[in-house]
């Protein structure tokens, strides 16, 4: 506790910080406890549920693309606004628009509908990642919607020609 | 409409749609049907090839890029006569590249072996400022893994590889080469590409149907 109490407030959070991302949330090992909605991170009970989500393993060891199909089983259209990634510093929606990919504001799920981010028509790309990025690892993302509030995602990280995970419908 | 002006229009149809997806702008933009038209052409326009039937069809273009041993590579006379897949991308896209890549590697695995020794698979960066050789070479290991051909991968200066965009008719990339064409141009044995392919989630199987059909087989 001494050794503690000497070390600068900040430090300690920063350390606390990357302890986090390297062990918790890159490995997919965060506490289970420690979210409200993470009983089922695979495909969480609720309002609205995610399938077939994977991270194709980057071949160039610079960012990676999250992939993942979202189902809204309420009768109200919902966004999904942000999302944050455990495996990286930066993470952004990006969706297909006018033939490139750009940066989006949210991705509308319809009522009683789906979304899908798919090679060619969106991804969540990760940038600044905290470390390599191998199959077998799982990455963590907390997804959130404009309605549903937020959810945990655990998604695997496949090798870079290993076919792509199938969504299944709720 | 005359014949040749027909022509002219379905081009400039297909060079829109396939401009890729890669590129990232920072901007939001009005949303668009070009991803579900292109889903539609990329299957079975032409009863013969599962990929996009390219009509007329390109001949194998000539153009002189340098490859990651920082040899001058002959396109057109050093691929000539072999069944070639050519893909201009880079190596930081982080989508619809190592998807498309990945897809080509899964596609020959799926071949005869006979099909699978005669087929060249070039990469052309777009990116001249950051893919460099080392860059290339290293990703391009992440793909070819067991295949008899390892995959080429290209560079050269902006004017070249413009110069190389334009003799394969695909859309000049932009955004420093990551708003790029994400066409998969294939040459067959004869030295024109009948078939390209675009990304879906069918593209293996679809270069896995068409490649031997452009292939020498005995």
């Amino acid at each position: 506790m001494d050794a503690v109490k000497r070390l600068p407030l900040p430090l300690v959070a920063a350390v606390l910080l990357i302890v986090a991302g390297l062990a918790g949330l890159v490995r997919g090992a965060i506490p289970q406890a420690a979210g409200t909605d993470a009983a089922a991170p695979a495909v969480p009970r609720g309002p609205i549920v995610v399938s077939g989500a994977y991270v194709r393993e980057p071949a160039n060891g610079i960012n990676a693309a999250a992939y993942f199909t979202i189902y809204n089983t309420t009768g109200v259209a919902d966004v999904l606004t942000t999302v944050q990634s455990g495996a990286g510093a930066q993470a952004s929606l990006h969706v297909e628009s006018s033939g490139a990919m750009r940066n989006s504001a949210g991705l509308s799920i319809p009522a009683q509908g789906s979304a899908a981010l798919s090679p060619g028509k969106g991804h969540v790309m990760i940038e600044k990642l905290y470390g390599p990025l191998k199959p077998g690892q799982s990455v963590n993302f907390q997804l959130t919607f404009a309605k549903a509030g937020q959810l945990l995602l655990t998604a695997p990280v496949i090798a870079v020609t290993a076919p792509a995970p199938i969504a299944v419908a709720p | 409409m005359s014949r040749p002006r027909a022509a002219a229009a379905v081009l400039a149809v297909l060079a829109v749609l396939s401009v890729a997806g890669c590129g990232s702008d920072g901007s939001t933009g009005p949303s668009s049907t070009a991803t579900e038209v292109r889903g539609e052409l990329n299957d079975h326009t032409d009863s013969t090839y599962q990929g996009l039937a390219l009509t007329p069809p390109r001949p194998r273009p000539q153009f002189t890029l340098t490859d990651t041993a920082g040899r001058e590579f002959r396109f057109g006379a050093e691929t000539a006569g072999k069944p070639t897949l050519l893909f201009f991308g880079y190596t930081t896209c982080p989508d619809v590249c190592p998807t498309t890549l990945a897809d080509i590697a899964n596609g020959l695995r799926q071949v005869p072996e006979e099909v699978r020794k005669q087929t060249q698979v070039v990469f052309v960066t777009t990116d001249v400022k950051r893919d460099t050789a080392a860059v290339i070479k290293s990703y391009l290991a992440k793909f070819d893994p067991g295949l008899p051909n390892r995959f080429i991968g290209l560079r050269g200066t902006q004017s070249e590889i413009d110069a190389a965009q334009v003799a394969a008719h695909v859309t000049l990339a932009e955004d420093e080469g990551r708003t790029h064409s994400s066409q998969v141009l294939l040459y067959g044995t004869d030295d024109y590409a009948r078939v390209a392919f675009l990304q879906s989630n069918n593209e293996a199987a679809q270069v896995a149907h068409d490649l031997p059909l452009v292939a020498d087989i005995k």
